[in-house]
């Protein structure tokens, strides 16, 4: 990594976002580019200004690429391009690598003709089912650009600039995923009711449809029928998601007054708490219907659990069916991916540490910045074997 | 003066110098035999540096009994008797030192000492001898030793305390020399890792030449109180070095996707072969750590996506090391793939559509290839930079060199072949399927084939 750091010598990296902190872009770089630095790039970040309202518009662009809601208002088109132009003329772009993330600041790219340099639209989000009219008003901008970065392959969809893959990445010392004393598992189980006497089933994530949770415990039900265990359903609930509240509440009427079923609401930032259920499970599962790129799979994954999850987004990536993990395509075949783990110990814990080594060499964050390393160098070639020398 | 005062102290002298010589000659006569005898060089060293002062020796034994007998007063025999003694503690001393150094030249070339040792070990025994005969001369003359003793105990021990640390490395370097288990040239290896073929051995560290070219001083203390293991000595030279490259990739999407076999295949017609090397190795490379299923991408998809388990079985069984170029493993992949169409035509059951969200996407391979340090000579150098380099390394010179750079062999082979005229070996590495292995399993493998050739 050294070696291809030394080659962005003399560069500078910028990256541009809309917000220091919060959200999935701003965690991962700001744990990024201090390893930048530690492999002597220069790479640095800026976040672009903007009203309340702009806000909420690019929140309805965000989930308009994502597929819901509906297209933009002239006013809306009209604020959005606005701040834009505002950004365009009082930022600083002084980086010899545009690094844009996400739709926010992707207007920026207007300054190209004027100050040339290489430019990167980071895509942070599933591009492939828009709403079309949203998707429209931003090509103009994304073709400007000279190349793109999707997450997962399906997520992309056809354009005329060089478009690269990069899958994101977990931290491992992070409080999400670093090792944890046997004490502190034990002490949030006991802290949310949970007895460690039966094997564990945990589930992690916000009370959505999309997760299924209603699925889960239909599909802990069927293992139930043979095998003692428990389920963890642990998550929150999203105030900008007025269904989770219902999500919430089919979730407790399914699961009825049954011991073995927890239903526990985590408050948002509680990474330990996350972090010590996952280890204390004896399955992770991951039975979404619709997924983003998944990362809390690799999270069990790099925990070495065992995980059972639904062949959907990016979660294929990260569980090679039978291999690294078992993918499921309904709730019968959860159960019985379930049941084979419960019932092979030595099979699930095969599963996990192939699933440990698949994070360790494809999502941690090392490998991540591996790979922003080759885009930079990449983007100064055409050929598909480069050497350096 | 009397007639006698002259003549019976040179008869005693004639008396002493026939005796001395003929016990010279019997002396020497005898130890010229023992020095033919033996092939051991120091008995001719002591004779070539002995013989000429003898003579001298027996003038001055002689001498002594011819002023033993004079009738010179006391105080002049006292100083004629000194001056013999004098005269033979020096000559005695000058032998010492030829003794010596012809010793020190002796053993120097033979454990391959550094000139600097050689002339550092000279000294040190002329400082000894000199200090030796200072004292000897004093105590004939009849001068104190005491203050000198002291002086030479004090500059002895502020000698030694300076030289704490480097005296242990010093008599640990002489012991390197004395034993001779480390010569210029052998190849060690520390079990403190540190390894390398070593150029030369000083009084304080011995110096080995790195894999990679650099020098690592060791002191000479750590090689004699720790594990080292030496392999002797330099093995054959390669006419060319071999050069380890490391290898990353990015994935780049080409934006194409397929939702049945047609439009799969039609596709697949049309790609470069960097997309076919990409869904043909993309196993490999992120699964290294599990025994590689002879799966590549298009079998994968058309098993799990289009449910064809048959397609996705001889899509699977394609074995890729029977390819020497990408075009040629793309074609077969595409015959097989129209073969199964055609069948499905005639019997008009058709293909399936492939779940929404789970087409196949056409992804293509971009390699960075990086010079790493490793530079190796011989096959000692091979197996040790085999050890150490990255699985990326090992990856690109096995899989990549071959199948995507054109080269028909892997680089080990080519390099092992053509630079070293190892062609028993370069088959046998040639031989090996890596797609049958892990890297690590592959890597284990390859060591020992070289491992047995280097014994």
């Amino acid at each position: 990594m050294r070696l291809l750091a030394s080659k962005l010598s003399g560069k500078v990296i910028q990256n541009v976002n809309s917000t220091y902190a919060g959200g999935g872009v701003a965690e991962i770089l700001s744990r990024m580019l201090p390893l930048f630095s530690q492999l002597g790039v220069d790479a640095r970040w800026s976040v672009i200004k903007g009203n309340e309202e702009f806000f909420q518009v690019t929140k309805k662009i965000h989930n308009a690429l994502h597929g819901r809601g509906g297209p933009l208002s002239p006013q809306e088109i009209s604020l959005f391009k606005e701040t834009s132009q505002k950004n365009i003329e009082e930022i600083n772009l002084s980086g010899d690598i545009l690094f844009i993330h996400d739709p926010q600041p992707i207007a920026l790219v207007e300054r190209k003709k004027e100050i040339g340099k290489k430019w990167i639209w980071r895509c942070h989000v599933d591009v492939s089912q828009p709403i079309e009219p949203v998707w429209n008003f931003l090509e103009p901008w994304v073709t400007q650009y000279d190349a793109s970065v999707f997450s997962a392959p399906a997520f992309s969809r056809p354009l005329p600039i060089r478009q690269f893959l990069i899958s994101p990445s977990i931290d491992p010392l992070s409080d999400k995923n670093r090792e944890l004393p046997q004490e502190m598992i034990e002490d949030v189980l006991s802290k949310y009711g949970v007895p460690n006497d039966k094997p564990l089933i945990v589930q992690i994530s916000r009370f959505d449809y999309l997760k299924d949770p209603v699925g889960v415990i239909t599909a802990f039900k069927l293992v139930k029928r043979s095998i003692d265990c428990r389920l963890v359903l642990a998550g929150g609930t999203a105030t900008d998601d007025p269904e989770s509240n219902t999500v919430l509440a089919e979730v407790k009427e399914k699961a009825g007054n049954d011991p073995d079923i927890h239903i526990l609401l985590i408050p948002p930032g509680s990474d330990l708490e996350i972090n010590a259920l996952q280890r204390a499970a004896t399955v992770v599962l991951q039975k979404s219907l619709k997924e983003g790129f998944g990362l809390t799979v690799s999270e069990a994954l790099w925990k070495a659990k065992p995980v059972v999850a639904s062949a959907v987004g990016g979660i294929p990536l990260q569980v090679k069916n039978k291999s690294t993990g078992l993918l499921s395509h309904g709730i019968e075949g959860t159960a019985f991916a379930i049941r084979q783990i419960l019932t092979n110990p030595e099979y699930a814990k095969w599963l996990g540490e192939n699933g440990r080594e698949h994070v360790r060499h494809n999502f941690l964050i090392t490998r991540h910045l591996k790979e922003y390393l080759l885009l930079f160098i990449s983007l100064d070639h055409s050929e598909d074997v480069i050497y350096l020398s | 003066m009397n007639w006698s005062d002259v003549v019976f102290p040179l008869i005693a002298f004639m008396a002493g110098l026939i005796v001395t010589w003929w016990l010279r000659r019997r002396a020497y006569k005898a130890m010229f035999r023992w020095a033919e005898r033996t092939e051991w060089k120091g008995d001719d060293i002591l004779v070539a540096a002995t013989r000429v002062p003898s003579i001298l020796w027996c003038i001055i034994l002689s001498a002594l009994l011819a002023v033993e007998v004079s009738t010179l007063s006391h105080i002049w025999k006292t100083r004629a008797i000194n001056g013999l003694w004098t005269l033979f503690i020096i000559s005695l001393a000058l032998s010492v030192v030829n003794v010596a150094s012809g010793f020190i030249a002796y053993y120097g070339d033979r454990y391959k000492a550094s000139q600097r040792a050689i002339i550092i070990s000279n000294n040190i025994v002329r400082i000894v001898v000199f200090v030796l005969v200072v004292l000897g001369l004093l105590d004939v003359w009849g001068a104190p030793t005491a203050v000198l003793l002291i002086a030479i105990a004090l500059a002895v021990l502020i000698l030694v305390l300076s030289l704490r640390e480097a005296l242990p490395n010093l008599f640990a370097g002489l012991q390197l020399n004395a034993r001779g288990r480390i010569k210029i040239g052998d190849y060690i290896k520390l079990e403190t890792g540190e390894e390398g073929y070593v150029k030369e051995i000083d009084w304080a560290n011995t110096h080995i030449e790195a894999l990679g070219g650099g020098i690592v001083s060791i002191p000479n203390r750590k090689i004699v109180q720790g594990t080292v293991i030496n392999y002797g000595r330099q093995l054959k030279q390669a006419r060319e070095p071999f050069h380890f490259f490391g290898r990353a990739h990015l994935k780049e999407l080409t934006g194409l996707k397929a939702s049945n076999l047609r439009e799969l295949v039609d596709i697949l017609k049309t790609v470069p072969d960097s997309v076919v090397y990409y869904h043909t190795h993309n196993f490999i490379e992120e699964h290294h750590y599990l025994t590689p299923e002879p799966a590549n991408d298009f079998s994968v998809w058309v098993s799990d996506a289009l449910d064809d388990d048959i397609l996705g079985e001889r899509l699977a069984a394609i074995d890729t090391f029977e390819f020497t170029s990408l075009a040629a493993l793309k074609d077969r992949l595409v015959s097989i793939i129209e073969e199964d169409l055609g069948q499905a035509a005639q019997h008009l059951h058709g293909h399936r559509e492939a779940p929404e969200g789970r087409e196949f996407n056409f992804i293509k391979s971009i390699s960075v290839i990086v010079p790493t340090n490793y530079i190796v000579h011989d096959l000692r150098e091979f197996l040790e930079a085999l050890q150490v380099i990255s699985l990326s390394s090992l990856y690109f010179h096995i899989f990549e060199a071959r199948l995507r750079l054109g080269k028909g062999q892997n680089d080990f082979s080519a390099w092992l072949e053509s630079s070293l005229d190892e062609k028993e070996l370069a088959q046998d590495v040639a031989r090996l399927d890596p797609y049958n292995y892990t890297l690590e399993g592959l890597r284990s493998l390859l060591i020992q084939l070289i491992e047995k050739r280097v014994k």
